[in-house]
């Protein structure tokens, strides 16, 4: 490492967002250099020690799916599996994973360091190197220049870090790393919409300091399920159980006592903070009506003693915190390791992003995780991704990657983000998803996997694996369609068991199964149909596919029918005040959203069909006129 | 949303004319359309006659179908061209039948928009479509919301709050399955799929009796009292519909009487005279004759010409003038020139005549007609009132298939995804409503946050 060095791919940034962005652009044999302030904490989970969950799930598999690593990482650390919604349907079924944070923390390390084209270095980074509109590279804390094509950065909830305890705060990344004051600095000179967000930590505890004998058990799903398509349940450590205990009357009294020296309500946050994540003092007065709420006691890890107590998060003063956790069953004699924390952090408005990630005003620079106002592992992990997919593409100069809506979450997290931006922390819920059954945990590597391979994301083992599975799934699905149960072939009785009376005509097995009550293991069992599918993720998706059909032919038509507005581009340097018709308020909100697709223009809100039809007659009218022109020129030489 | 994979139907011809209607479609069904409703797909470009047929196989209208397949045709694409014999109910079930075969019902300047996107009009014109999209979907806007006026908002509003209130329960249930409470196995689901339900019910009731979504203009007639309206109901409708006395203040509540003109259906509403009353029963007449003028599409200002030249009679004229909402078109009729001498007919736009003998009645009916009939390019309540039903109709299709996944298959994903669809179709009425916004209600009514 000697100064003025020259990479294609800087990343800045080491936590979720960072390595998977780090990694994405070092698979795809781009020369990256990932700058993190400390290479001890890479691969850091600073909030809840879980991966996955409904929608963060879904993403997960998503970025397993394009060879990341998270989903892996989550397999080496998982300590408890659970599917959440295992008895609904398949859609919204999600993996969750609680999480040895050190076994997490050192499989990303590992694959970091095992990377081919990535280098790692510690230092911080004070300022970005910009010519003109053009990003050029970054200067270090020690004053050094390091040069590249492309930078992206992941800087998390460090820019301009400051926690809150009570009425206290002091500048901070998170609890025991400093903020990077320097670079906020900086980039609040650039020309992007800065504001601020909030989150928060609940208390962590001892937990030999627990009554576990109070507290309700948890275990973890059996047969364990396993995050990556990759992965086996040989990949886990051991499991072990979460808890359950609940808030009660006098914990809300003590939490009401305190709240004058809430920053949240005293005034002294200005950032907003998550609804789906709300402090316990926000939920108490909320929701006044409620005498308990739900905490999950969850494992930092096998060879932790602390406990995460999920449903607490505070900004509370100390004391004040100290009361209310042992007013809590089986926390009477509770031992409070850290304290609980509300932080409040710079974002950047994601509407100057383009659905590359890259930024639109300095070229080859990209935002991605929280500084685009996201929360949580998952949503800044496949950011991550994308970025520094992108960033890679840009170097090989081939065009830029951006998922749909219809392909991934990840296409509905960055729309929504660079579309409508937002006004708290963004989380990802499978009701943001319009194609929702057709985006599918089960199915994330028949959707992406292949686009990973061509863009050099994706392994030749994952994708011989993944191949394999593609053609199993297809043979038995033809099979399905076209074997068929006859009236006689089984005994009465049988049919009568399985379909509740005789069969009158023959039925095609893919028919049958797309009966209520009739699953795919029912239909293989018996002994006129067997299978020679050993694989059960063939089997479950020859059983999703069918039973799915008609709603999977439905959104399908969907997408057709709103591919052409998605494929029309709009210029980001339209004047919409030169668009006959449109009404003032749309024009200001098409100046300042500045939409790259007709499609995204339709999603924002207060852009009306009729707006929609005027940008279109105005593009073909664009479009003619430049054809009067080419032929003017080559008629008349004019 | 303009979406040029979607075969588009509508009405060409200005309502209310009578003669001839055509209906136009345009887009990629246009071949099954034509087979479905003439029986085959007619030889490109030739005029043929054929019965119109409906579902069952009955007839709708006999007429004229022209078919000119891509690219040869106005807007580019295949288009099919019904000319029937027009007459507002008759298009509206031809309108109907094409949208049960999979059209949808044209946006404002949407055959022009794709005219020009197709490149079948020139670049000189790219200004006047986009001045027609733009003061066409104002006029429909304007329409929309003179059909949703009164009860009927009310009505489609409260489905909706109920609607987004289950919705907020089933999604809940899918995205936070951690909570306490598994909404979806709650009673409160079934409870609120019934209410849905009775609430679609009571509105397609009310629709068929037309009272609120009704198949044509609604024209009040309104003036002081004893001015005559009741005499010129009676003269337009042909039979005594209304008690006619010349005892001031006869009518005490609004009578409705359906004519039509020209193929145009009219609903004609007498109200109570307009002047204060200390009489309670004419009071409440009173106030509901201002509530019809409200939800009326055109008001006939009635005046007796033998009176005008007083005081009192030009003070209250101009008190209802002032009442009545400027936005609304209006007639002013002059009755009772068998009294005052003045000659029949029309004179500075106002009508001259006299309910009790006939004459000036042809006179009115053909200012009703141009009034009415000829409103140019803008999108009439009728075709308004059209959308709404194929909304509500959408609504209550998805509605159903929600339950039977509930109950049925127990699947609440599905079940979700069919009230997606419910609430998609219900917002052709009421505006877009995004995930963000139901999130937003999810948070509020719930206690959510691990």
């Amino acid at each position: 490492m000697l100064n003025a060095q020259k990479y294609a791919v800087i990343v800045i940034g080491g936590g979720h967002a960072g390595t998977e962005a780090a990694l994405a652009s070092a698979r795809m044999g781009v020369r990256t250099l990932l700058l993190t302030h400390n290479i001890e904490t890479i691969g850091q989970m600073s909030c809840n020690p879980a991966i996955g969950g409904i929608g963060k799930g879904h993403l997960v598999k998503e970025i397993d799916a394009l060879g990341g690593v998270m989903a892996h990482a989550a397999d080496q650390g998982g300590i408890q599996f659970r599917t959440l919604n295992a008895r609904k349907g398949p859609a919204v079924r999600a993996t969750r994973a609680q999480t040895d944070r050190i076994l997490f923390k050192a499989a990303i390390l590992k694959q970091v360091q095992a990377q081919e084209n990535l280098e790692l270095f510690q230092q911080s980074v004070d300022d970005l190197i910009v010519e003109g509109e053009t990003v050029k590279g970054v200067r270090t804390q020690m004053g050094m220049d390091i040069f590249a094509d492309a930078v992206v950065l992941t800087v998390g909830t460090f820019l301009g870090g400051k926690i809150h305890i009570g009425l206290q705060n002091h500048q901070g990344g998170r609890a025991g790393d400093m903020p990077s004051i320097a670079l906020a600095q900086r980039l609040r000179e650039l020309p992007f919409h800065v504001a601020r967000l909030k989150t928060g930590t609940p208390a962590r505890i001892d937990a030999r300091s627990i009554d576990y004998s109070k507290l309700q058990e948890q275990p973890g799903d059996t047969p364990t399920p396993v995050f990556s398509y990759l992965g086996s349940r040989a990949d886990h450590p051991q499991q072990i159980s979460c808890h359950i205990t609940y808030t009660n009357p006098q914990t809300h009294d003590i939490i009401a006592s305190g709240l004058d020296r809430s920053p949240m309500y005293s005034g002294e946050i200005e950032g907003i903070g998550p609804r789906y994540c709300p402090s316990i003092e926000d939920k108490i007065i909320r929701f006044a009506d409620k005498d308990r709420h739900q905490i999950f006691v969850e494992p930092e890890g096998l060879n932790s003693y602390e406990i995460y107590p999920n449903g607490i998060s505070t900004s509370l003063p100390f004391d004040v915190q100290y009361q209310f956790i042992r007013s809590i069953e089986g926390f009477e004699k509770a031992h409070i390791t850290r304290p609980g924390y509300a932080i409040e952090y710079d974002f950047f408005d994601p509407k100057d992003l383009k659905p590359s990630l890259e930024t639109k005003f300095i070229q080859g620079l990209y935002f991605a995780g929280q500084i685009n106002g996201t929360t949580g592992y998952e949503e800044a992990a496949a950011q991550g991704l994308l970025a520094g997919a992108n960033a890679a593409l840009k170097i090989q100069e081939k065009e830029a990657w951006c998922p749909q809506r219809s392909e991934a979450y990840l296409g509905v997290l960055v729309d929504d983000l660079i579309t409508n931006g937002t006004l708290e922390p963004y989380r990802m819920f499978t009701s943001r998803a319009e194609y929702r059954l057709l985006l599918r945990e089960d199915n994330a590597d028949m959707r992406l996997t292949e686009k990973g391979y061509e863009l050099g994301l994706v392994s030749e083992q994952r994708w011989k694996a993944f191949s394999q599975k593609r053609e199993a799934v297809e043979k038995e699905k033809q099979r399905f369609e076209s074997l068929c149960i006859h009236p006689n072939m089984l005994s009465k009785e049988q049919e009568v068991a399985l379909f509740d009376k005789p069969l009158s005509r023959a039925y095609h097995l893919s028919e049958l199964l797309r009966r209520p009550n009739i699953t795919y293991q029912m239909l293989v069992d018996l002994e006129a149909i067997g299978t020679e599918v050993r694989n059960p993720a063939v089997a479950e998706q020859v059983e999703i596919q069918f039973k799915y059909a008609g709603y999977i032919e439905r959104q399908l038509l969907e997408i057709e029918k709103h591919k052409r507005n998605e494929l029309t581009e709009l210029a980001i340097d339209i004047d919409y005040q030169q668009v006959s018709g449109l009404s003032n308020e749309v024009r200001q909100k098409l100046s300042e959203h500045k939409p790259l697709s007709i499609g995204q223009a339709s999603r924002i809100s207060g852009v009306t069909p009729a707006a929609i039809s005027l940008l279109l007659v105005y593009l073909k009218k664009q479009q003619l006129q430049s054809k009067v022109r080419q032929t003017n020129l080559e008629t008349y030489g004019l | 949303m303009s979406n040029h994979t979607d075969t588009i139907a509508a009405v060409a011809t200005p309502s209310g004319r009578g003669g001839v209607g055509i209906i136009r479609i345009s887009g990629a069904l246009v071949p099954e359309i034509a087979q479905s409703i003439l029986g085959d797909c007619p030889k490109p470009r030739y005029a043929v006659h054929r019965l119109f047929k409906d579902a069952d196989g009955n007839t709708l209208d006999d007429g004229i179908a022209l078919y000119f397949p891509t690219p040869h045709s106005f807007t580019g694409e295949h288009v099919l061209e019904l000319q029937g014999h027009g007459g507002q109910v008759v298009l509206d079930m031809l309108l109907k039948r094409c949208v049960e075969l999979g059209a949808c019902l044209a946006q404002p300047g949407e055959f022009s928009e794709r005219a020009f996107i197709n490149e079948k009009v020139d670049l000189a014109q790219a200004e006047a479509i986009a001045d027609l999209i733009d003061s066409a979907s104002e006029q429909a806007a304007r329409s929309a919301l003179r059909s949703l006026q009164g009860d009927f908002s009310k009505q489609i509003n409260q489905l909706l709050h109920y609607l987004i209130e289950l919705r907020v329960y089933v999604e809940a249930a899918l995205d936070f399955p951690e909570e306490e409470v598994d909404f979806l196995a709650d009673k409160a689901i079934i409870h609120r799929l019934e209410q849905i339900k009775a609430a679609l019910k009571d509105i397609f009731a009310q629709a068929k009796q037309g009272s609120l979504l009704r198949d044509g203009m609604n024209l009040v007639i309104a003036g002081r009292p004893n001015a005559g309206k009741s005499s010129l109901l009676n003269a337009l409708a042909g039979d005594e519909v209304a008690i006619v006395t010349d005892i001031a203040g006869t009518t005490r509540d609004t009578v409705k009487e359906r004519i039509n003109l020209a193929g145009m259906p009219l609903h004609i509403i007498d109200t109570a005279g307009l002047r204060d009353s200390d009489d309670v029963v004419e009071q409440i007449g009173i106030q509901r004759a201002w509530k019809a003028i409200e939800t009326a599409d055109l008001v006939l200002v009635l005046r007796d010409h033998s009176l005008e030249n007083e005081h009192q009679d030009q003070y209250e004229h101009i008190a209802i003038l002032e009442r009545i909402p400027s936005h609304l078109p209006q007639l002013i009729v002059h009755n009772k020139i068998d009294k005052s001498g003045h000659a029949a007919g029309i004179f500075d736009s106002e009508i001259y005549l006299s309910a009790k003998q006939g004459t000036g009645i042809e006179a009115l009916k053909t200012a009703l007609q141009e009034q009415v009939g000829y409103q140019s390019n803008s999108e009439s309540n009728f075709l308004a009132r059209r959308r709404h039903i194929i909304a509500l109709e959408a609504t209550q299709a998805a509605v159903q298939e929600a339950e039977t996944q509930l109950r049925i298959f127990n699947a609440g994903e599905l079940m979700a995804e069919e009230l997606k669809t419910a609430q998609y179709a219900l917002g052709q009425i009421t505006g877009r409503y995004t995930p963000d916004d139901l999130l937003g209600e999810i948070f509020s009514s719930f206690c959510i946050g691990k």
